[in-house]
């Protein structure tokens, strides 16, 4: 059972010149919960919402570090971002090995979206299920990314990926364009509130589905000095989550336990 | 007795079919190449056209280095017109002693590679810390697999406002100074080189720069047999960088007449 | 279609029985109207009498996106550039296998690249790919332009491989109407000044603002201008060239 003739092989083009094993890819990415990413012209940020099958089992690590100044959220299958992950380490290594430089951000990203493109063209293959955002900080400031399985990466004011992501994205046309100014604290709950965007009526965001990355100085809220990137989850998040404007609906109820979780989950 | 004539006077092989007992076909080649030394393989074991000393200081402005023409082969003054000095990018000049073969294929190396930084188009460009960082990791390499570059180099520039000055070997050494020399250089000018530039880094005028490195020329001419008074002068400051014209220091021979071994001989 | 359905069109290694080959002509669509990336757009490359002008209309699929950021002209070697049209990372793919083709000359010969050659070297590159049902063939349409010891050349290859020589080219969406507007130039008589302005002018026009997205202007040139470096069109000419085009668009109308 197919949907047309055209769709069950990446090496056919549809006679409307579609690549069909693409764009479904580009479905498996909305598969995943939601991740989304902001800039200023001090920090760069990521936000993702993390799932977990049941009471009994841990939530999915939605972010990965790749280097001291660049972090990633994925949206999608997670297997093949750690294929990809493990590579843009390997890059990120072979920088500093070759030329004692942090990898330019732009390089890195350019470098999984070229290897992405020739698991579009080649037989044998699928393309990659998964999508990042990229954030990192190099030479030219901080910076956001987005990389996506067709093998395009684009960089952004703000993005957002994943399941309900349209959502997000609507919160972050309207509001990117005052990022560039914000502080660490406010760019992070605009961040949580285009998250929040994402969830179902009865959800809300808790410290143990929300995971932020964060690349540039640390907030007042931080113990630490450090301005590499770093992953905040846990209780260290709390302090964010208290900053949001609560949700106008009345009947808000607080943060149902993880087991009544309904988000669709993905096949691994 | 080996029957083959070819063979005769040939070094013992215990490979060889000596009594023709296999068909032509088959038979073990027994000529040049299939000696017990035939799985060798030979290195470099010394540089053939070399230069000799490069210079290099900081001074208030930047960073500033010299080096002479002469390519020589052994003893015998070969090339009079080599570029020692060759600049990397905007912010960055490497000098180079030892093989100039060597120092080409260096050079090569460096221009394929900023013709892939080039391309990239995204304002991040290679300045002289990672263009020192990128050559100490070839020579090591080289050097590691017993086939160096036989080279001394000495990378300066400027970088962020601030001067780096490193040096770089066939062995895949490294080490950074306000002073630097290579060759002859580091035994007959380093001493006058330190003695004019430590502590005064951030005085030293761009004039003076260029005496204190006309001053050591000439004192390397003088005492360096395979040098030649003619030499650039090459300042990388924030501005960029500049090679100058070919130069010559005044010398006076006249001291030499009566010291045996110096001037010409008369007897 | 009278294509579809026959079972002749799903395979790059097959020909109809009219001696077409159906995955060829696909990717030509997708050089015109691709699905994923939204790169429905033109690109235009003017060989004048010192260099050679690229200019993209590069179409805006988000306000998000941070203008002048995401570069669709590419830069294959110091006096090379390269502009496509249909999918995008198809053109990055390719522009990668140029700098290695371009290096590899460079390594060989110590010299850069003559234009021809490397526009050689990418047409068989390409035409690889129409010849196995393993592969897709590649669904762009290439501008390659540069400055070499024989001066400015411009060439275009297609999905299918082949490739030509131009004084003024257009691929992608708005090719038709851009030609015509190329034709109408005196192009070995520009300066590559007035090039930029008339290349501006050609992608103002030929952007379809009905039905389109806004678009970004992206151009970039080679030549006695630019030290026979290819770089992108400075920022004052960039800006001057399209408040010039937009000026000529009124008139037009």
């Amino acid at each position: 059972m197919f949907r047309n003739t055209y769709d069950s092989d990446n090496t056919v083009f549809s006679p409307q010149g579609r690549l069909h094993q693409v764009e479904y890819a580009l479905e498996a990415v909305k598969q995943g919960s939601a991740a989304v990413g902001l800039r200023s012209k001090t920090h760069s940020i990521l936000l993702a919402l993390k799932r977990s099958t049941g009471e009994l089992a841990s939530y999915q690590q939605k972010m990965f570090r790749i280097d001291d100044h660049v972090g990633i959220a994925i949206a999608g299958l997670t297997s093949d971002a750690r294929v990809l992950s493990n590579f843009m380490r390997q890059q990120a290594m072979s920088s500093k090995m070759a030329f004692n430089r942090p990898v330019p951000v732009n390089r890195l990203v350019s470098a999984i979206a070229d290897k992405a493109q020739v698991n579009t063209q080649e037989y044998g293959r699928r393309p990659y299920g998964v999508g990042f955002l990229v954030i990192g900080r190099d030479q030219s400031g901080p910076h956001l990314y987005e990389f996506s399985p067709s093998g395009n990466s684009y960089e952004y004011y703000a993005m957002s990926i994943g399941a309900r992501s349209q959502s997000a994205k609507t919160y972050l046309e309207k509001h990117y364009e005052s990022f560039a100014d914000c502080s660490l604290e406010d760019l992070i709950k605009h961040g949580l509130h285009a998250l929040r965007e994402t969830l179902q009526q009865d959800k809300d965001l808790n410290v143990n589905n929300t995971s932020i990355g964060i690349v540039g100085a640390p907030s007042a809220h931080e113990k630490t000095t450090n301005v590499s990137f770093r992953i905040l989850e846990g209780e260290t998040i709390q302090p964010f989550l208290d900053t949001m404007v609560p949700k106008d609906a009345p009947a808000a109820a607080p943060a149902p336990p993880a087991s009544a979780d309904e988000d669709v989950q993905m096949a691994e | 007795m080996d029957h083959f004539p070819t063979n005769w006077g040939r070094p013992r092989n215990d490979g060889f079919d000596a009594y023709g007992t296999y068909p032509i076909a088959q038979r073990p080649y027994n000529g040049l190449g299939n000696d017990v030394f035939s799985e060798g393989v030979q290195r470099t074991q010394q540089p053939i056209v070399t230069g000799t000393s490069v210079l290099a200081i900081k001074y208030k402005d930047g960073v500033m280095m010299s080096a002479d023409n002469l390519a020589s082969y052994g003893s015998l003054a070969r090339f009079k017109d080599v570029q020692r000095l060759h600049p990397v990018g905007n912010n960055t000049i490497i000098g180079a002693g030892g093989d100039m073969s060597d120092f080409q294929y260096i050079q090569a190396l460096l221009d394929d590679l900023m013709v892939e930084e080039f391309t990239e188009q995204d304002g991040h460009a290679l300045g002289p810390g990672e263009i020192h960082e990128y050559l100490s990791q070839v020579m090591y390499a080289r050097r590691s697999k017993m086939d160096p570059l036989w080279n001394s180099l000495i990378v300066g520039g400027v970088q962020d406002g601030k001067r780096f000055l490193s040096y770089v070997d066939l062995l895949g050494t490294t080490y950074s100074a306000s002073t630097l020399a290579t060759g002859y250089g580091s035994y007959i000018a380093q001493p006058l080189l330190r003695k004019a530039v430590e502590g005064n880094e951030d005085v030293i005028t761009e004039e003076e720069a260029v005496k204190i490195l006309e001053q050591s020329m000439k004192v390397l001419f003088y005492r360096d047999a395979r040098s030649l008074n003619k030499y650039q002068i090459a300042k990388i400051t924030g501005d960029g960088v500049a090679i100058s014209e070919s130069r010559s220091v005044d010398t006076h021979w006249s001291f030499a007449d009566g010291i045996r071994g110096y001037g010409a001989q008369t007897q | 279609m009278t294509s579809i359905g026959t079972g002749y069109d799903l395979s790059a290694s097959t020909y109809s029985p009219d001696g077409r080959i159906f995955q060829v002509e696909y990717a030509n669509k997708a050089v015109e109207n691709s699905g994923q990336d939204l790169s429905h757009s033109t690109a235009i490359g003017l060989r004048v009498k010192d260099g050679i002008i690229l200019a993209v209309e590069k179409l805006v699929h988000s306000k998000l996106l941070i203008p002048e950021a995401n570069r669709r002209i590419q830069t294959l070697d110091r006096h090379l550039g390269l502009a496509t049209a249909g999918l995008l990372a198809d053109g990055r793919q390719l522009a990668n296998r140029a700098r290695d083709e371009s290096a590899n000359f460079r390594d060989s010969f110590r010299s850069p690249a003559p234009v021809k050659y490397i526009a050689d070297r990418l047409g068989s590159y390409i035409q690889v790919y129409t010849l196995y049902s393993s592969v897709r063939p590649f669904g762009i349409s290439t501008i390659i332009g540069g400055v070499d010891q024989n001066g400015p050349s411009l060439f275009v290859i297609e999905p299918s491989g082949v490739f030509f020589g131009y004084h003024g080219a257009a691929v992608g969406k708005g090719r038709q109407l851009a030609k015509t507007e190329l034709e109408k130039l005196k192009l070995s008589d520009l300066s590559m000044r007035q090039a930029v302005l008339e290349a501006a002018r050609i992608i103002y026009l030929v952007h379809d603002d009905s039905k389109e997205k806004t678009f970004e202007l992206e151009m970039s040139w080679v030549g006695n201008d630019t030290n026979g470096l290819h770089v992108p069109v400075p920022k004052d000419l960039l800006s001057e060239a399209e408040q010039k085009a937009k000026a000529a668009l009124e008139d037009f109308e």
